[in-house]
């Protein structure tokens, strides 16, 4: 009795997997031979978070494709948050998805490990994406990744406070700080500019600002992290700053995540924060009454110019050995295809994968989406490549590091140390 | 040794089973010579009969806890997960554990030292619960107990996500009136960050959770403990406080061992309850216990060998603990 009685607590990992196997136990069937006539059905995994409400967008995209190749299509959400135990977990089971959606970050890490179905045989043109994006989908002569779409980070802000305090666009540092200040002084019921802890690239573009690096590897292929030199500390010391100094954000922003961030702009608590090209339209659907209250600028440099920012995005891979690699390939070139990247462009605010597209989106989207078609072009960074940064992110380095700053835990300068230690450590495969 | 009446059911599926098992259904066919002697099939047939049961419980329990410990003498990483191929690597992740200071400065003492106190604190709080039922007339005592059987049936899940609701760092009911109050800064304070006010919330959310269970196992042992006693005591001048420790606790001690054996267990191995608190899922934090960094090293690090050793570590210690609570609690002249 004893024992059986503690599974409420201990096997809550457990069950989590145990329901994720439940869940696709029925996506996987047909197994052996790789010809698509062999595939009735395709499970796909799709990640969820700050994304609009993407069901209408796949049961279109479904029905065409079940038109086209009669083979049938179940889409299931996975939070953004989840995604890399659910996928561990789902391997460990046997019982993975048939294509599922990565982030541009996770991807190297799962394709290293040997879990996805190689698609360089089916002659993609690596050269049509966006090289950020296709660069984490390739390992060696490798393919293991087709950019899907990518996501920019910069600034959404309430154009209507901004025209009521006569306030202009920032464009540098001390004019963020100074806006951020007029804020909080003229909306005191508000968060002028949310400073976020569990939110990591929100971090990252403060690292780049001020001329740091989040690692670089020297020529005997060693990482080296540049985040606890003056130039990677100035920016986080700047951004944490504006919450710690100049109380531009608050305290409970420490446990925030991206997701919280657009909550507080959804409804109307916070002024203006970092966020994604995706993010407008999602605020939109959850609060329509500020259409046209919202706007966006790009990350303004340090002393003028843009901020780089963190590029993400996600790529479509095929799982190794579903039997099923075939037809999920074509449901993979489906999706990146032009009708429906297009689509799922102007359907969510993200941008299209290959580079043809973004071009063409960006001349005909919403205008609230040129300072982050400008972003992507002239100011976006990537992440270290290598498949140990899934690592990074998984253990929360970044996040730690902010946390620690913003609880008053340690300084900067510590925590700066402490975290280019770990990335160095994880980096270099300690 | 006295057993309650509300326990001792529980100790004895065998003797249920047995009495089925009498001879007179099979009288007739007896006369042929069976396959085994009377003694022998009555020995046998409680095993038939649990067979399925142990089946399951072999398949679900003791196959992964095997699993586990072949894992955590592997080197067992994502490749490994996808290969299904590992090498063996003897005693290396026991090494890495136990000469890892985040395992004694951190994950052993907020494990050890929230379980002492959780535990103390749901059987106080539990026990108390338990006697002011005794005293309500039985009406009133249903209402109460179908009210802490609502605390006792809600998902720790869910129970976690109220209790960081109610200590939402900005907005939340407890920031508010201490704010009101004039007892924090304005700006608010992240208690999140505090190990000592995030195991405080954990304590709240577990002993919560945890004591209706110990409350209704308690109250069922006082009903039996006899009145005479009670009486007696009463006449020769004794208070509350020593009726309490002198006729009630001798008598439930066999109640009070098991809910203190079960809260243990559940209170070393509080996952969710950790996990979804802010912090509670970072590696390398402050907050984390046994389990929830078994979790992190395993599917964060996805280093599955080490994970295992972690949790096969928790296991030992929690089989050392139950084993010395027994003892003590059972030993003849044990302890008050």
């Amino acid at each position: 009795m004893a024992r059986r009685r503690t599974h409420g607590y201990v096997l809550l990992p457990a069950a989590a997997a145990v329901l994720v196997l439940a869940a696709t136990a029925c996506g996987t069937g047909g197994g052996g031979g790789g010809d698509a006539s062999d595939t009735d059905s395709l499970l796909v995994w799709i990640m969820q978070g700050t994304n609009p409400d993407e069901t209408g967008f796949f049961e279109a995209a479904n029905a065409a494709f079940t038109d086209e190749t009669g083979v049938e299509v179940q889409v299931e959400f996975v939070p953004w948050q989840d995604a890399q135990n659910k996928i561990s977990t789902a391997i460990a089971g046997g019982t993975v998805p048939d294509v599922v959606e990565l982030g541009n970050t996770l991807t190297p890490g799962f394709a290293d490990a040997g879990a996805l179905h190689d698609l360089s045989g089916y002659g993609i043109e690596t050269d049509r994406y966006i090289p950020g994006l296709m660069e984490m989908g390739q390992i060696e002569d490798g393919v293991y990744g087709v950019p899907w779409y990518a996501s920019i980070r910069s600034i959404v802000y309430r154009s209507d406070l901004f025209e009521e305090h006569d306030l202009e666009v920032p464009r540098n540092w001390d004019e963020l700080r100074e806006t951020a200040l007029a804020l909080s002084e003229a909306e005191e019921d508000m968060i002028a500019f949310p400073v976020p802890g569990d939110a990591q690239y929100s971090i990252m573009p403060w690292i780049w600002g001020g001329g740091g690096e989040i690692a670089v590897q020297g020529s005997d292929g060693g990482w080296t992290s540049q985040m606890d030199t003056d130039e990677g500390r100035a920016g986080i010391e700047f951004f944490t700053d504006l919450a710690l100094k100049d109380g531009t954000s608050t305290t409970g922003a420490v446990n925030w995540n991206e997701i919280d961030v657009m909550e507080a702009i959804a409804d109307e608590e916070a002024a203006m924060a970092i966020l994604g090209s995706a993010n407008p339209k999602a605020i939109l659907e959850a609060n329509p009454d500020l259409e046209g209250r919202i706007d966006s600028f790009t990350l303004p440099g340090q002393d003028g110019g843009h901020m780089p920012s963190f590029a993400g995005g996600s790529l479509l891979s095929v799982f190794e050995g579903t039997g099923n690699e075939e037809a999920a390939w074509q449901y993979v070139q489906h999706l990146t295809g032009d009708e429906f990247s297009m689509r799922w462009a102007e359907e969510t605010g993200f941008f299209p994968g290959a580079i043809e597209g973004v071009d063409e989106f960006s001349a005909s989207a919403d205008p609230i989406l040129e300072p982050f078609a400008v972003q992507l072009g002239e100011a976006s960074r990537g992440v270290p490549v290598t498949p140990a940064w899934t690592q990074v992110e998984a253990e929360k380095v970044l996040v730690g590091m902010q946390q620690d700053i913003l609880n008053g835990e340690a300084t900067v300068e510590e925590a700066t140390e402490s975290a280019a230690d770990e990335i160095e450590r994880i980096l270099n495969g300690g | 040794m006295r057993t309650p009446v509300g326990l001792g059911t529980s100790s004895g599926p065998e003797q249920e089973v047995q009495r089925p098992s009498g001879p007179s259904p099979r009288r007739p066919g007896a006369r042929r010579a069976p396959l085994l002697g009377m003694r022998g099939r009555r020995a046998l047939l409680p095993w038939v009969l649990l067979t399925p049961a142990l089946t399951v419980i072999g398949l679900l329990l003791l196959f992964p806890l095997g699993r586990i410990v072949w894992l955590s003498f592997r080197e067992y990483r994502l490749r490994n997960l996808v290969s299904g191929e590992s090498e063996f690597v003897g005693l290396d992740n026991y090494l890495t554990l136990l000469t890892d200071p985040y395992l004694w400065q951190v994950a052993m003492l907020n494990t050890v030292v929230f379980a002492a106190v959780a535990v103390l604190t749901t059987i106080v709080v539990g026990t108390l619960v338990a006697l002011l039922l005794s005293t309500l007339n039985p009406v009133l005592r249903i209402f109460v107990v179908s009210c802490i059987m609502v605390a006792w049936a809600m998902p720790a899940v869910s129970g976690t996500y109220v209790w960081l609701w109610i200590f939402d760092v900005d907005s939340g009911v407890v920031a508010q009136a201490l704010g009101s109050m004039g007892l924090v800064d304005p700006s608010g304070y992240n208690w999140f960050a505090d190990r000592l006010f995030f195991y405080a919330i954990v304590t709240l959310n577990v002993v919560h959770g945890g004591f209706p269970f110990v409350a209704v196992t308690v109250l069922a042992g006082l009903l039996t403990v006899p009145r005479e006693l009670h009486e007696a005591a009463r006449i020769d001048g004794a208070g509350a406080w020593k009726r309490f420790w002198h006729v009630t606790f001798p008598v439930l001690r066999p109640v009070f061992a098991v809910v203190t054996v079960l809260s243990t267990i559940w209170d070393f191995k509080v996952f969710a309850q950790i996990y979804l608190m802010p912090g509670g899922d970072v590696g390398g934090s402050q907050m984390l216990n046994l389990g929830v960094w078994s979790y992190v090293r395993s599917f964060g690090h996805n280093d599955y060998g080490l994970g295992s050793a972690i949790a096969v570590l928790l296991t030992l210690l929690l089989l050392v603990v139950t084993v010395f609570y027994l003892r003590a609690l059972f030993r003849e002249d044990g302890l008050r």
